[in-house]
């Protein structure tokens, strides 16, 4: 009876309660949703870890690690091999040689780390093959002759990407949706080349307003990117006893990933082209990259590796990677601040109007405490009353909130016009929201946690009632 | 057999000039199944005796004999818990919990006493029969008028089986009709199931039908008289 008179006390004065209801809900809607969204960047900052960037473990000659010295190969590697192949744990792995050099083209020049990989193995362990841009041209499988992919931004770099606008980026961008007339204000630019984004953008700000630029600067961007394909690259390296090489490779093809850092330092080649000049042997490996069949794993098999291999380094993505292990570890601390916050504000609300139900039914609890009921129940049904409010209105904004994650984690929310801040801390501007269902279950706990905090002073007010006096109120 | 007894009762409330003496050396005895009215003017202490009595304000010097429990060595809980089993209490204003409907204040009270739930519902419509309200008991106070409502408030007050019910001016906020009405049902109840009634009143209505009527004046008793059956 005590649940059944609290719940319908929730509803007695129904503006009031649905006032703090929706306070409750929308307090519950922000929560749920922020938490989603860093949930889901953080996964996804997770996967590109994982995926394209680092793969779960990786092995090294422990020296190799210390200064990156090419003569630092995987010892007894061929066992390396055997063992990892023929454990249950591990779904693919790939060996690379890596080598840091100075790539130059006519117009420009970087320090760039070559990757020589295995097409196939590089394919099955990581996604830069996905990543190609458009019109960005294909992954390493070409005819051409040292092919190699660089990234996005080493193209800039390398002024292997340029920009203009033809008659073909003014249809290109009609069919993205650009409105026909912002389209055509582009005409003025047409036939002229920009070496650099940075100039092109100048050019853009004066025919566009700031608004219109805000609103579809990344698809003029995107439509007038041009990227020289086939350009040559000269590369400059030690090979592997020190002495200084050349090789020229021919750019095959363009990636780009949300993690500006990673695609500036890193490119990719055969590995048999590289192997050649750098005076590697087969078998020779500065690198193994190792996927696994669960993402929770990668410390016990690390560890067992360990034990195995005693005499080689092996670093799990979060030793490799600690700023994103640290946000991992971190987000359910994120999760209590932010809920914990929203409710600590919302519970002076709550407060406040418990505090007036029970200034309103003052002679109703004095008579309740009259004709016999005891503190602990009186203190009982306004704490469930408490608890009611504020779990209905949580309820409704976790639903809400649930909802808009469900949305949102298919569409994507697209932080494009800020998208170079993002990716400069390898966070991408494309963010899809997602929650596990144990964080709604820390909610609940939280919310009624606050009812029960949030009753106490209401509940004190009523227990301090003297049964007389309470009575006689009018 | 004295239900209740008091032996130089006193209640005292510290004014600011002075010292209000509400209840003054009161020696009193209620046996089974009286139908008693405390009449006396405003002020004359007829409400706190009520609440002296029914340990709801403990008094200043003086003891109250419940049967044979002396409130004073009862703590704050007992006195709680002693109310709720012996103790029935009809107020002027109804009191009935609004948002319960008149089956739900009726059995409220059986359920905090931990009653059975099957023997809750049955005499809740028990005594909703007797005040005859037994088709009302999905009503709601507020769909109710004020007779009606202080019959449910006499119903509740019945339900937890009490050794005597506590009236405080019950007929106050009624018209003619209901009054007589309820003193009806109330004398009924009292005849037929001996419950002991005490009344506190300034109706003369209700002091036609009392039996037994206890005149208070400043606080002290001066005149208390039996009326031939």
């Amino acid at each position: 009876m005590i649940w059944s008179i609290a719940w319908k006390n929730v509803w007695r004065s129904r503006k009031r309660s649905l006032i703090v209801i929706s306070a409750v809900t929308l307090g519950t809607i922000a929560g749920v949703f922020t938490s989603g969204m860093m949930n889901g960047w953080v996964n996804q900052r997770i996967d590109a870890v994982i995926n394209t960037e680092m793969s779960h473990i990786q092995v090294h000659h422990p020296d190799y690690l210390l200064n990156n010295e090419l003569k630092y190969t995987i010892p007894n590697y061929q066992k390396v091999i055997t063992t990892l192949n023929q454990n249950p744990a591990v779904k693919q792995i790939s060996s690379r040689i890596k080598v840091t050099a100075m790539a130059a083209t006519s117009r420009g020049n970087t320090a760039l780390t070559l990757q020589g990989v295995n097409i196939e193995d590089e394919k099955a362990i990581r996604d830069i093959h996905e990543k190609i841009v458009k019109n960005g041209g294909t992954y390493l499988g070409t005819e051409m002759r040292n092919p190699i992919v660089i990234s996005d931004k080493t193209a800039e770099q390398l002024r292997i990407k340029s920009y203009s606008v033809t008659s073909e980026t003014i249809d290109s961008l009609k069919t993205l949706g650009v409105p026909e007339n912002i389209a055509n204000k582009t005409g003025p630019l047409k036939n002229k080349r920009f070496k650099t984004e940075k100039l092109y953008k100048k050019a853009l700000e004066k025919q566009f307003t700031k608004k219109e630029i805000n609103e579809y600067g990344h698809h003029l961007l995107n439509a007038a990117k041009h990227y020289r394909l086939r350009s040559k690259i000269v590369f400059t390296f030690n090979e592997r006893n020190g002495g200084l090489v050349y090789q020229t490779y021919r750019v095959c093809g363009i990636f780009k990933t949300n993690n500006t850092m990673f695609d500036q330092m890193n490119a990719f080649v055969l590995h048999n082209d590289l192997a050649e000049v750098a005076d590697f042997e087969d078998k020779e490996y500065h690198e193994i990259a190792i996927l696994l069949n669960d993402n929770e794993k990668p410390e016990d098999v690390k560890t067992n590796l360990k034990k195995t291999f005693p005499g080689l380094s092996f670093l799990s993505w979060k030793d490799l990677s600690p700023e994103t292990a640290l946000m991992t570890d971190f987000m359910d601390v994120w999760y209590i601040i932010i809920i914990g916050i929203i409710l600590m504000a919302l519970a002076f609300g709550i407060i406040n109007t418990m505090l007036m139900a029970i200034l309103e039914r003052t002679k109703e609890l004095g008579m309740l405490m009259a004709i016999g009921m005891n503190r602990k129940r009186v203190f009982n049904m306004i704490m469930l009353e408490t608890i009611f409010l504020t779990f209905v209105g949580a309820l409704a904004g976790m639903v809400l909130g649930a909802l808009s994650i469900f949305i949102t984690g298919k569409t994507g929310l697209n932080f494009s016009s800020v998208s170079e801040g993002f990716e400069a801390v390898g966070w991408s501007a494309q963010v899809y929201p997602s929650i596990g269902f144990d964080f709604f279950i820390l909610v609940t706990i939280m919310v009624v946690v606050t009812g029960i905090l949030s009753s106490i002073i209401p509940a004190r007010k009523a227990l301090k009632m003297n049964p007389v006096e309470a009575i006689r109120t009018e | 057999m004295n239900v209740i007894e008091t032996k130089n009762l006193e209640k005292v409330y510290d004014g600011k000039a002075v010292e209000v003496k509400a209840v003054n050396k009161v020696n009193l005895n209620i046996e089974e199944g009286e139908f008693t009215a405390i009449v006396g003017p405003s002020g004359s202490g007829k409400t706190t005796l009520l609440n002296l009595i029914s340990g709801l304000d403990s008094p200043t010097a003086g003891s109250i004999h419940i049967d044979d429990t002396d409130l004073s060595t009862l703590n704050r809980k007992q006195l709680v818990d002693f109310r709720l089993k012996n103790i029935g209490f009809v107020f002027q204003s109804y009191n009935l919990i609004p948002v319960l409907t008149a089956g739900e204040n009726v059995s409220f009270i059986m359920e905090l006493q931990g009653r059975d739930k099957h023997e809750t519902e049955a005499r809740t419509r028990e005594i909703l029969e007797n005040v005859g309200l037994a088709d009302r008991y999905h009503s709601r106070p507020n769909q109710l008028s004020g007779g009606q409502q202080q019959r449910v408030a006499v119903a509740r007050a019945l339900a937890s089986k009490p050794r005597f019910i506590i009236a405080d001016e019950p007929t106050a906020n009624l018209d003619t009709k209901s009054t007589e009405n309820l003193l009806d049902i109330m004398e009924e109840l009292n005849q037929k199931e001996k419950i002991t009634f005490i009344f506190s009143t300034h109706d003369q209505r209700v002091v036609k039908k009392a039996r037994r009527i206890i005149l208070l004046e400043d606080g002290r008793i001066v005149k208390d008289e039996q009326k031939k059956q």
